[in-house]
C-alpha cells in the first residue's frame, strides 16, 4: 500500500474517533436524562437591551428626523431624544408625563462577555509585569553579585515549590490587606509574581543559551557589559525563549480563573453565576472553555506570527 | 605599543594557562604566536584586550595600562580590534548593522558617517555587495571578513587575530589571509595566532613560539622556520611542516 493510501486511512480513523467521542458524550447525557437547552446560553453572551424613555413632565412632541422634543407645556427647556428607534408619538402629540416617548434596542454584553473581557484585562497587566519582573529575576539570577543573584534564587524557589491558589489568598488577605490593594490589583500581583518566577528561569535558559563569543565580540568592540547585554545577547535570546514564553503566557490565562475564588468576575466566576441562573452546567462550562480557547489560541497566533517575522535574519 | 610583564594565569580550577610570558610589539609590527594546542597562545591573546583576567603581571597597550585596577577597560578595548576564531557575528544583525553596532553605540557617531565607513570597509575586505545579507547567508570566509570590518570600524591601534582561519574551508583560508595581509601592508599592528606557516613567514615581523604557558623561542620567521634552536620547536615543527 502507498504512503498517501495508508496516511488517508489513519485520517479517516482520527475523524471517526472524534465522532465517536461526539456520540458517546451525547449518549452518556441521555443516559443520566439531561436536557440540553443550548439556546439559554446565547443572551449571557450578548443581548439585546430595551431602554425605554419616558417623558419628565406633560408637554406636546416635535417630531423631527432622527430627534424628538418634547416641548412642556409651562414653558422652559425641551426635553429631547436624540435617534429614537422606535415612537409612537406623532408631530403635535400631547404628552402626559411618565409617557413613552421612544423605546430604543440596542446590544449588551451579558455575564459571559463581560467575564472574557475581564480575564482578558487581568491576563493583559499580569504578563506586561510578569515580563518586567521575569527579566530583572533572571538577569540577577545570572549576576555574578552575591545578593543578586541569590535573591533571584529564593524569589524563583519560594514562587515553584507553594500552590498559586495559596499565593493568590496571601497576596489578597495578607500583602491586599496591609497595602491595601484592590481585589483586582491583588489578583494581578499574585498572577504577575507567580508567572515572573517561570519567565526568570526561561530568561536565564534563553541568555545562556547565546553563545559566550556574542558576549566577548561585543565586549572586545569596547561595549560595556549592558550595553553587549541589551543591542547583542537579549535580542537574540528573546527570539529564543518566544516558544517558551508563549506556553508560560496561555498558562497564565487559564491560570487566572483561579482568582475569582477573591471574588473577581472574571471568566470563571461568571460561568459560575450563568449556570447557577440558567440550571444548564454543561452548556455553560463547555461555552466558558470555549472562550478561553479563543483566547489561547488568539495568543498562541500572535506569537506563531511574531516568530515568523523575527525568523528573518535565520 | 604593547608591553606585556610577567603574564601568569590560572584558571579557577587550578589549571596555570600562562606562567609568566613578557610580550613586546611595536608600533606597525607583525607577532605570529605559534605552539601546540594547550600552549597558552589564545589565553596569551586573550589577555591583551582582558577577555581574559590576568591572575598576575602588567600590560600596557600604547602606554595605557591595561591591568591598573582604575582603568577603563571599555574605552581601551575601543582601541584593540579582535577577530575570533568562531568569527562571532551577530547573526540577529545584517552586515552593516554588525559593523555599525559598536560606532553607533559606543562611540555615538551619527548614522550617515557609520554607514559610510562601514561601506567603505565593507569594499576594503570585498563584501559591497553584501551589505544587507545577514551573517547565516554568509559563506565562512565571507564572515570572517566581515568581522575584521567590523573590528576595523572603531579605528583600533592594535589588532588581535585568534586563529582566524582554523574554522574556514581550506578554499576559503586565502581570502581571509590576503585582507590580513593587506592591513599588515598598512602598517596595522598586529599580534596573529595562527597555525597558517606559509602566512606566518610572509607576513611576520617576528614570529613567537609558546608551550605550555612559556615563550619558549622568539625569532624572526626565517630563524624560527630554518634555524630552530629549542628541542621543542624543531618537533612541533616537524609535526605540522
Amino acid at each position: 500500500m502507498t504512503r498517501s493510501g495508508k496516511n488517508l486511512i489513519w485520517n479517516i480513523a482520527f475523524y471517526m474517533l472524534i465522532a465517536a467521542a461526539l456520540v458517546g458524550l451525547y449518549a452518556a447525557t441521555l443516559k443520566i436524562d439531561y436536557k440540553w437547552r443550548w439556546n439559554r446560553i446565547p443572551q449571557f453572551i450578548i443581548y439585546s437591551a430595551e431602554e425605554t424613555v419616558k417623558a419628565p413632565f406633560d408637554g406636546r412632541a416635535a417630531v423631527e428626523k432622527g430627534r424628538i422634543s418634547i416641548i412642556p407645556d409651562g414653558g422652559g427647556d425641551p426635553f429631547v431624544v436624540e435617534k429614537p428607534q422606535t415612537s409612537r408619538l406623532g408631530d403635535g402629540d400631547t404628552v402626559l408625563k411618565g409617557h413613552i416617548v421612544a423605546v430604543n434596542k440596542s446590544w449588551k454584553a451579558g455575564p459571559l462577555l463581560i467575564g472574557l473581557a475581564t480575564t482578558l484585562q487581568i491576563s493583559f497587566f499580569s504578563i506586561i509585569f510578569a515580563v518586567i519582573i521575569g527579566v530583572f529575576a533572571g538577569l540577577a539570577r545570572i549576576s555574578s553579585n552575591p545578593m543578586f543573584k541569590k535573591l533571584s534564587i529564593l524569589y524563583v524557589e519560594l514562587i515553584r515549590g507553594t500552590p498559586l491558589l495559596v499565593q493568590i489568598f496571601i497576596f489578597y488577605f495578607f500583602i491586599g490587606t496591609v497595602l491595601s490593594l484592590d481585589r483586582f490589583t491583588a489578583g494581578v500581583a499574585a498572577l504577575a509574581v507567580f508567572t515572573g518566577a517561570y519567565v526568570a528561569e526561561i530568561v536565564r535558559a534563553g541568555i545562556q543559551s547565546v553563545h559566550k563569543g556574542q558576549m566577548e565580540a561585543a565586549r572586545s568592540l569596547g561595549m560595556s557589559y549592558t550595553k553587549a547585554m541589551i543591542y547583542v545577547v537579549l535580542p537574540q535570546a528573546v527570539k529564543r525563549t518566544l516558544p517558551p514564553m508563549a506556553g508560560q503566557f496561555i498558562s497564565l490565562i487559564k491560570d487566572s480563573s483561579l482568582v475569582s475564588v477573591i471574588s473577581i468576575t472574571d471568566l470563571t466566576k461568571a460561568g459560575r453565576e450563568v449556570s447557577a441562573t440558567t440550571f444548564s452546567p454543561f452548556e455553560t462550562w463547555f461555552t466558558v472553555a470555549l472562550l478561553y480557547l479563543v483566547l489561547t489560541s488568539g495568543l498562541s497566533v500572535l506569537v506563531q506570527k511574531l516568530e515568523k517575522k523575527m525568523a528573518s535574519s535565520d | 605599543m604593547i608591553k606585556a610583564r610577567e603574564v601568569f594565569k590560572t584558571y579557577p580550577n587550578g589549571v596555570q594557562a600562562l606562567k609568566g610570558v613578557d610580550l613586546d610589539v611595536a608600533q606597525g609590527e607583525v607577532v605570529v604566536i605559534i605552539g601546540p594546542s594547550g600552549s597558552g597562545k589564545s589565553t596569551m591573546l586573550r589577555t591583551l584586550n582582558l577577555l581574559e583576567n590576568v591572575t598576575q603581571g602588567e600590560i600596557e597597550i600604547d602606554g595605557n595600562s591595561l591591568t591598573h585596577p582604575k582603568t577603563n577597560i571599555n574605552k581601551l578595548r575601543e582601541d584593540v580590534g579582535m577577530v575570533f576564531q568562531s568569527f562571532n557575528l551577530f547573526p540577529h544583525k545584517t552586515v552593516l548593522g554588525n559593523i555599525t553596532l559598536a560606532p553607533l553605540k559606543v562611540k555615538k557617531m551619527k548614522e550617515a558617517e557609520a554607514v559610510k565607513i562601514a561601506e567603505s570597509l565593507l569594499a576594503k575586505v570585498g563584501l559591497a555587495d553584501k551589505r544587507d545579507s545577514y551573517p547565516s547567508q554568509l559563506s565562512g570566509g565571507q564572515q570572517q571578513r566581515v568581522a575584521i570590518a567590523r573590528a576595523l570600524a572603531m579605528h583600533p591601534k592594535v589588532m588581535l587575530f585568534d586563529e582566524p582561519t582554523s574554522a574556514l574551508d581550506p578554499e576559503m583560508i586565502g581570502e581571509v589571509l590576503d585582507v590580513i595581509k593587506t592591513l599588515a601592508r598598512e602598517g596595522m599592528t598586529m599580534v596573529v595566532v595562527t597555525h597558517e606557516m606559509g602566512f606566518a613567514r610572509e607576513v611576520a615581523d617576528r614570529v613567537v613560539f609558546m608551550d605550555e604557558g612559556l615563550k619558549i623561542e622568539e625569532n624572526t620567521p626565517e630563524e624560527i622556520y630554518n634555524n630552530p634552536q629549542n628541542e621543542r620547536l624543531k618537533k612541533f615543527l616537524s609535526q605540522i611542516l
